[in-house]
């Protein structure tokens, strides 16, 4: 009796397995290939070394996605927090530090690129969720002290001005290059990395979305870090300054020296 | 080709910071000053941090001054009794002046004296000196120098105690005047953040009546000492210096050092005071066009002052 039972339930779980797959092979027909587990990131150069002779680098990311899908790459730090100083007018005539600003949840290095423009193809809540965008960017970050909305989105942009200046900060749509590649769509871009972000992990993520939602995201790292001589001399500044500041003297003053006896010997004519 | 600054955290041309100190240090060398007044918002016009700016360049200016301290001596222009009074008073009104932006920070107006002082000592300190040189320049071309009168403030400072002579200098004092004076300078170097070579320099000029040639090494003599203090205390205490752009800097300011010195000795005492006066003139309006008008970024790097 037993057997029979487990005979009969045998044939009904293949029943159910041919079943579902039956099902998921009409949705894939009738949806395109829209599979989960299709999205592929590759960092190509994931491990940065900073040397002597280092002026930045260049990071390609690549990958595998569902055709008919739109991209968003990005590439961010950890959030952190930033103290800067603020300019304001005094006395309605000269331009001076007032003051200084908080900035939470704010990460350090925030570059952003899309196949299309991020309010085209992403909900304002999806972009909040994943803090996708400059606006959802704004809504996460906390600054203070601010009074009023308007000014903390002034300060918001003057913050976003700031970093975009030292090319922590980049937002652009229409840089990655996408090819069809057996039924889905290859994509690739080369981002230029700014020499100013500092050692750390970045965490570099790609949204695949449609209909103005988040289907499916993958993550790669980036990791910056000094090494050799930077790092001994980075290490040697931070944890022993006494010593650092005794060797940068000693170095300044055999140099002044060195120069001058070189002077003397080669200038004698003087 | 570029380099990587390990404290500044940053890549630079190396050409550009050579380049600096080879212009700067040739000021140094001309003038006797250390040149930070052009030298740190230079560096931060090409993206050096602030307070990494100011620290790594009272580190090269240690070379810049050693140099021109050395070329100097070498032709007998270093007064070494007057520039040690300096040092004391420079000393004790930099321990006076730190404590003074202690207090104004923490009644929140720091930014706006430290402002106000640079550009008013940078206006006063300009403008003086363009005109007294000009005049004297003018003077020497129609009539014969006359012997000057004695003037009330020449009388009453030979009425202070401990008369003293300086035999470099020519000049004879009270000991307290180099070291009164060189507290003042020291209190507001202190609170704007510089070596002060350009305060101190028509100090020497105008109050201790040394001649000019003299006053150059004297000032590279005590603006070297002062820099080896700031700069142990930066390293220190901030973790500011970068060795590496101060190395770079300070290619070019030994040298330029080098060749200040050599040019100095070919110009006239007048001709070298009016040169500086129109270099700190001109760092004044530009201070007062920064002061004026928007700028574009409304947000900066905190730390330093």
């Amino acid at each position: 009796m037993k057997k029979v039972r487990s005979q009969k339930s045998e044939v009904r779980s293949f029943k159910n397995i041919f079943l579902t797959a039956f099902i998921i092979f009409l949705g894939m027909i009738m949806t395109g290939t829209k599979a989960s587990a299709e999205l592929t990131i590759k960092a190509n150069h994931d491990d940065i070394k900073i040397d002597f002779f280092y002026n930045g680098s260049t990071v390609s990311v690549a990958g595998d996605a569902d055709s008919g899908t739109d991209l968003i790459i990005k590439i961010a730090s950890p959030e952190g927090h930033e103290i800067l100083k603020q300019k304001g007018k005094v006395a309605g005539l000269l331009w001076m530090n007032t003051g200084t600003l908080n900035f939470e949840h704010t990460p350090n290095l925030y570059s952003i690129y899309s196949t299309k423009k991020i309010e085209d193809i992403l909900s304002a809540e999806e972009a909040d969720k994943y803090v996708i965008g400059y606006p959802a960017l704004s809504r996460q970050m906390e600054i203070a002290p601010v009074s009023t909305e308007d000014e903390r989105s002034k300060w918001f942009n003057e913050f976003v001005k700031y970093k975009e200046s030292s090319n922590l900060y980049t937002t652009s749509s229409g840089k990655i290059l996408t090819t069809a590649k057996d039924g889905k769509q290859a994509y690739y871009i080369l981002t230029a990395w700014p020499y100013q972000a500092p050692p750390g992990d970045y965490l570099v993520t790609v949204y695949a979305v449609k209909d103005k939602k988040v289907i499916e995201k993958a993550e790669s790292k980036v990791m910056v870090e000094q090494v050799g001589a930077v790092k001994m001399l980075a290490g040697m500044a931070k944890n022993n300054g006494a010593l650092y500041g005794g060797i940068s003297i000693m170095a300044a003053l055999a140099a002044g020296f060195g120069v001058g006896m070189i002077f003397r010997k080669g200038g004698g004519a003087h | 080709m570029y380099f990587y600054l390990p404290v500044a955290l940053t890549s630079i041309n190396i050409l550009i910071p050579i380049g600096l100190g080879l212009a700067v240090g040739l000021l140094s060398g001309l003038f006797g000053v250390g040149g930070g007044f052009l030298m740190t918002p230079l560096l931060i016009m090409f993206g050096i941090p602030s307070t990494v700016a100011a620290a790594t360049d009272s580190n090269q200016i240690v070379a810049a001054s050693t140099s021109g301290t050395y070329a100097h001596w070498k032709v007998g222009n270093v007064d070494f009794k007057m520039g040690l009074y300096l040092l004391i008073g420079g000393f004790a009104g930099g321990l006076f002046g730190v404590q003074l932006i202690k207090i104004l920070k923490a009644t929140g107006n720091a930014d706006f004296v430290i402002k106000m002082t640079y550009v008013l000592m940078l206006g006063i300190v300009g403008t003086y000196m363009f005109i007294e040189s000009l005049s004297s320049m003018r003077k020497k071309k129609t009539e014969e120098i006359k012997p000057e009168k004695e003037s009330g403030m020449a009388r009453f400072l030979k009425s202070l105690p401990l008369q003293t002579h300086f035999e470099k200098s020519g000049v004879t004092h009270s000991a307290l005047l180099p070291i009164i004076f060189g507290g003042f300078v020291g209190i507001l170097a202190a609170i704007m953040g510089v070596g002060g070579g350009f305060l101190m320099v028509p100090v020497m000029v105008y109050i201790l009546r040394m001649p000019m040639h003299v006053v150059v090494g004297t000032s590279l003599f005590q603006i070297l000492f002062n820099c080896i203090e700031v700069t142990f205390l930066q390293a220190y205490t901030n973790h500011n210096v970068d060795f590496i752009l101060a190395v770079l800097l300070l290619l070019g300011s030994t040298v330029g050092a080098q060749i200040g010195a050599v040019f100095g000795r070919k110009l006239k005492g007048e001709q070298l005071k009016i040169i500086l006066a129109a270099i700190v003139l001109v760092v004044t309006v530009k201070m007062i066009f920064e002061l004026t008008l928007s700028p574009s970024i409304l947000l900066s790097q905190a730390g330093g002052h």
